[in-house]
């Protein structure tokens, strides 16, 4: 069922801003600094790290958890995943575009620094799978392996 | 071979040969060239060290980075779009669409109408004057009422009429302005203090009509993915609510009791094959007297059911409240003698009704009333309650609470009018040509054709599934039972009584099926002993002579 939107949903619309952009950005930079200050690691182990703290971070905040904490025009979003929510279910739009150019581009930028034997990028590697299948358009309120509560429109 | 013309072979290996070296020059000057070409792009030695760096000797691992690259700028590049719109323009010429246009042919504004509609508009009485026990009709004669809810005869009470003209010199006209925003003035308070206390609960909230009062507190409280069980025969205005809640609306027949579990037990069974239990809330919605029927629910089974499956009950005491109960006419709760509080969750109803004025409430727990006053649209959304009508209000509660002999009189009218129909028509035993519908002591009373077969409700609902030609010969059946109806009820007017079928929205993609078309009799404690006989004897008298002449 389509519905007109006669509401913003400020649960997803900070996403768009220029500024969350960018923190997302510093967040990630962050993780990688804090993972390489840990005393002995080596740089594999701390892009490792990196890899998998931000994609799995970013997996349960736009993948994995549904619905809004408040109630807005009678539970309309509810169970609806937060990159569900963005831009009201449009696809292609600049933010995601964005956040999906962004795991990629660590994992790249990450491979590039390292020596990964064939284990670690294997790691590397399936973690950035997952959340990039998780973006694409075909998997719009699609539900597999029990991910998520059963979508009701 | 050579016949067909072919070349020596010879000949061929030196055309390839001059092929390949050709090749071989173009791409080796288109890679020069190429090369030439990048190292006067920008940038041109990070790039070659980071493919060095990042080759590290494994084809496959940069066939995969290249693949994932691929993949970004693939989706960078892709225009957005809305999943589930379909783009279903067709081009059209020009020809094509002036053609469109020629044959179309513009809808009625408003749709011919149907024989019973047209019947329903020639018919319907217009009254003269104002409304009570006895009305003047447009031909100057007076009739008897029973068809209006005026049960405990408070329309019209003088002192209702000094309070609501000292209101209207007092606070003017309208209150210009929802309750929320500069609309609630003393008498809102007051009314809702005095319904509160009446009601025997925490606190009350007035809606400014009482149509949309049960439309308002039903989606108030159940929202989008919420479960709500409620009675099949519950009337439109609760209809309504359900609709426009969003919820998971699960329907049992009619004061079925075992129906009732058997769907309760179902939304559990359904809950527990669930995943991930999700945490919906639970309605059970009912009518203390179903306006439609003419009988009082079940509350005490309904409760222990409710208290058992660990629901909420909502009822619409619309037609229950100054009708019910012994001593004060609170409702079916002290029908039942329950305690409200603690029993019956949320309690909606509108004052058009017994209590003489317009507008609705609802009341419950403090909790659940001041819920409302942010979260019930009909109360957020809509200009308050005019205060002549709240005025009113509080007069027509006093009004019920000072008069207890007049629900005992109305119960005996309900108990002879009843009988006397009963005895006039067969002697004693049961009808055989009507059945009369409703509780003993309740004061509507509808009178169905026995075997009319118009659509009931069992009926409507397989009908759903059948052929259309089955749905429309239970339209025709549905539409000549009104006709014979009609008839009655015209009969019953000459002969001084006002009665009228019940009727219900046709066209109204209603989820649950009207119910079997009747003639509705609301009975009134301002009518006396023997005006209640006099109308059962016409009523059947006209019963009898319709119905002979139609055999």
């Amino acid at each position: 069922m389509e519905h007109a939107v006669s509401q913003t949903n400020p649960n997803s619309t900070w996403a768009n801003l220029r500024g969350s952009w960018l923190t997302n950005l510093l967040m990630m930079v962050l993780i990688r600094l804090g993972a390489a200050i840990v005393p002995g690691i080596s740089s594999e182990a701390s892009w490792t790290l990196t890899n998998l703290v931000y994609n799995t971070s970013t997996f349960l905040m736009f993948h994995w958890v549904t619905g809004i904490p408040f109630d807005l025009n009678q539970n309309e979003y509810e169970g609806l995943t937060l990159w569900e929510q963005f831009d009201n279910g449009e696809q292609f739009t600049p933010t995601k575009k964005y956040l999906t150019a962004l795991p990629i581009g660590l994992f790249l930028v990450s491979t590039h620094y390292t020596h990964y034997d064939l284990t670690t990028f294997a790691i590397n590697l399936a973690s950035v799978l997952v959340v990039l299948i998780a973006k694409l358009p075909a998997m719009h309120k699609v539900r597999i392996f029990g991910i998520n509560k059963s979508h009701t429109d | 071979m050579s016949t067909y013309g072919l070349p020596p072979p010879l000949l061929v290996n030196g055309f390839a040969r001059d092929l390949a070296d050709s090749l071989v020059v173009a791409v080796n000057t288109t890679v020069a060239v190429a090369g030439q070409l990048y190292t006067y792009l920008p940038g041109h030695r990070i790039l070659a060290l980071y493919v060095r760096a990042s080759y590290q000797n494994d084809p496959y691992r940069t066939l995969l980075e290249v693949g994932l690259i691929v993949f970004m700028v693939w989706y960078v590049l892709r225009e957005k779009y809305k999943p589930g719109k379909k783009n279903l323009e067709l081009p059209l010429s020009e020809k094509e669409v002036q053609e469109l246009i020629d044959e179309w042919e513009p809808e009625p504004l408003v749709a011919p109408l149907s024989d019973v509609q047209r019947m329903d508009l020639d018919k319907a009485p217009i009254i003269n004057g104002p409304s009570g026990p006895k009305v003047k009709l447009a031909d100057g004669k007076e009739r008897l009422n029973l068809a209006s809810y005026n049960f405990l005869g408070a329309l019209n009470q003088e002192s209702t009429k000094e309070k609501a003209i000292a209101a209207l010199r007092k606070y003017g006209v309208g209150t210009c302005g929802p309750c929320g925003f500069y609309g609630t003035i003393d008498v809102h308070m007051e009314l809702e203090k005095e319904i509160a206390r009446f009601m025997g609960v925490q606190d009350a909230i007035v809606y400014s009509q009482g149509f949309s009062t049960i439309g308002s507190v039903i989606p108030a409280f159940s929202k989008r993915g919420d479960i709500i069980v409620a009675d099949e025969g519950v009337n439109f205005a609760v209809q309504i609510g359900l609709r426009i809640s969003r919820s998971k609306v699960k329907y049992f027949k009619h004061n079925d009791m075992a129906d009732l579990e058997r769907v309760l037990q179902q939304v559990a069974r359904e809950h527990r094959a669930k995943k991930n239990k999700p945490l919906t809330r639970r309605f059970i919605v009912a009518e203390g007297l179903y306006i439609d029927h003419g009988d009082i629910c079940p509350l005490p089974e309904i409760l222990a059911l409710k208290h058992k499956y660990k629901y909420r009950l909502i009822l619409d005491e619309s037609f229950s409240i100054g009708v019910l109960g012994n001593q004060r006419g609170s409702g079916v709760c002290e029908h039942f003698g329950i305690e409200r509080d603690g029993n019956v969750d949320i309690t909606a109803a509108t004052t058009a009704n017994s209590v003489g004025a317009a507008g609705g409430f609802c009341c419950g727990t403090r909790e659940i009333v001041e819920h409302q006053r942010l979260g019930g649209q009909g109360y957020v959304y809509s200009a308050s309650l005019p205060a002549i009508l709240a005025a009113s209000a509080i007069e027509g509660i006093k009004y019920i609470e000072s008069h207890p002999e007049q629900l005992a009189l109305l119960r005996g009218h309900a108990t002879v009018f009843r009988a006397a129909l009963r005895k006039n028509l067969t002697g004693g035993g049961p009808p055989a040509m009507v059945d009369i519908e409703g509780e003993e002591c309740s004061p509507v009373v509808h009178i169905r054709l026995i075997g009319g077969g118009g659509g009931d409700i069992a009926a409507m609902r397989s009908s759903s599934s059948a052929t259309a030609a089955v749905a429309a010969a239970a339209a025709a059946a549905r539409a000549e039972e009104d006709r014979v109806l009609q008839d009655v009820v015209d009969e019953v007017l000459r002969n001084g009584v006002l009665v009228t079928r019940a009727k219900y929205v046709e066209d109204h993609d209603a989820m649950i099926a009207r119910p079997r078309p009747s003639i509705r009799v609301a009975l009134s404690a301002a009518h006396s002993r023997k005006e209640v006989e006099k109308a059962a004897s016409v009523v059947s008298a006209a019963l009898k002579k319709v119905l002979k002449a139609r055999r």
